[in-house]
């Protein structure tokens, strides 16, 4: 009989990006200490550029405060991962999960991530793949559509994966996304391009599913908490 | 004199060298020798390293791909047991690196820095990222001896 694996999602609309890193650090304390299950925060952020740990900002190709004037916030994280964007209509998702518990190191994890949204972009009948080597994501082509960036701190994960369903690409046009040059980023509606979506909340519950699938949880509890205060 | 002999297997064992003679450990097996008069230097290598409290079976350099970055302490800096000392980077993941002792930094690998690809290509012997000055001898009682180490490398491959 399989072991039980329970994944709590919290589905969250847009948070800010301080308030998202708080609440991963706590919730990476309480998984630390057993105290909660796997948990997978789905959210959107508002215009935010960040920062991995190596803190590229060379890829940063305009001032913070121009950045401010465009209405973007900037943040140095400690993923890892160049420098990237966050936006409305990108899906994000965040897994607050024991490597431990299933056995897979970082590099496995990070495979995992990609093939998450390799499968999501298959539902749309685009032939997405992992990237070469040095240049991890998920690539339709030679463009990006999604990233990845994670950190593990005593076996436990926290920051994740970025899938652009439709933000507004221009805002790409002021870095070097991840660091690499000559590719073009790219998202979902602009692959399938007259084909008509369906409604945002749909593309992220598939790619909820999608994560749940590839990493073969059991049972999963869902949790609305986009009207629900962070401050607690 | 404690001596105990560690199983290399699929880990990185801690690696633990006297001040004298680093040459006298050879993998696979490496050994642990208590001199009264200088301490003991812990030669930390990779990111698996055993510990009764917290063994953390992750990443080896062949689970970790390329190392791209390598976040050390400064030398006189201070360790504890089971606390992270700093982090390393490969395919988009950062990876904190606990200590399984408490003590001070003695060395610091400065080859890391611009080599961080040592960590994958030679473990066991260029790769190695910090020496620590052990205050408390008495926490390495508590590291798991080989024979442990096998039996629980073995349960845990066999638990996935």
């Amino acid at each position: 009989m399989r072991v039980p694996r329970i994944l709590e999602v919290w589905k969250m609309g847009v948070v800010n990006y301080s308030q998202a890193l708080k609440l991963q650090e706590k919730l990476t304390s309480d998984r630390k200490l057993h105290k909660i299950t796997d948990t997978l925060l789905s959210l959107q952020h508002p215009p935010t550029y960040t920062l991995g740990k190596r803190q590229t900002d060379h890829n940063i190709l305009v001032s913070e405060s121009e950045l401010k004037a465009m209405g973007a916030e900037l943040h140095y994280t400690q993923r890892g991962g160049d420098v990237t964007f966050h936006g409305p209509h990108q899906a994000i998702l965040y897994p607050i999960i024991s490597l431990r518990d299933i056995g897979i190191g970082a590099r496995k994890y990070v495979e995992k991530l990609e093939l998450t949204m390799i499968e999501l972009a298959s539902l749309y009948g685009l032939k997405a793949c992992a990237g070469q080597k040095g240049e991890t994501g998920v690539w339709v082509g030679r463009r990006k559509i999604g990233a990845i960036g994670v950190r593990i701190s005593s076996g436990i994960t926290s920051h994740g994966l970025a899938f652009n369903v439709d933000p507004d690409l221009n805002y790409f046009k002021h870095i070097v996304p991840c660091g690499i040059a000559d590719k073009e980023v790219t998202s979902l509606q602009k692959e399938v391009q007259q084909i008509l979506l369906p409604p945002e909340e749909v593309i992220v519950e598939q790619l909820i599913s999608c994560y749940v699938r590839t990493f073969d949880y059991t049972d999963v509890v869902s949790k609305d908490i986009s009207s629900i205060s962070l401050d607690n | 004199m404690a001596l105990r002999m560690w199983a290399s297997s699929t880990a990185n064992a801690l690696k633990l060298s006297t001040s004298a003679s680093r040459s006298a450990l050879a993998s696979p097996a490496f050994s642990l020798a208590r001199s009264f008069s200088t301490g003991i230097f812990a030669v930390l290598e990779g990111f698996k390293y055993a510990s009764s409290h917290e063994w953390v079976k992750h990443d080896g350099p062949d689970h970790l791909g390329e190392v791209v970055f390598v976040e050390l302490p400064e030398e006189g800096k201070s360790v504890s047991q089971g606390n992270s000392f700093g982090a390393v980077e490969s395919v988009k993941a950062t990876s904190d690196i606990n200590s399984p002792i408490s003590g001070e930094v003695v060395e610091v690998n400065t080859k890391l820095s611009e080599s961080p690809g040592l960590i994958n290509s030679s473990p066991y012997e260029d790769g190695w990222m910090i020496k620590v000055k052990p205050s408390n001898p008495s926490e390495l009682e508590s590291l798991m001896g080989a024979k442990e180490y096998t039996k629980f490398c073995e349960e845990e491959d066999a638990s996935h």
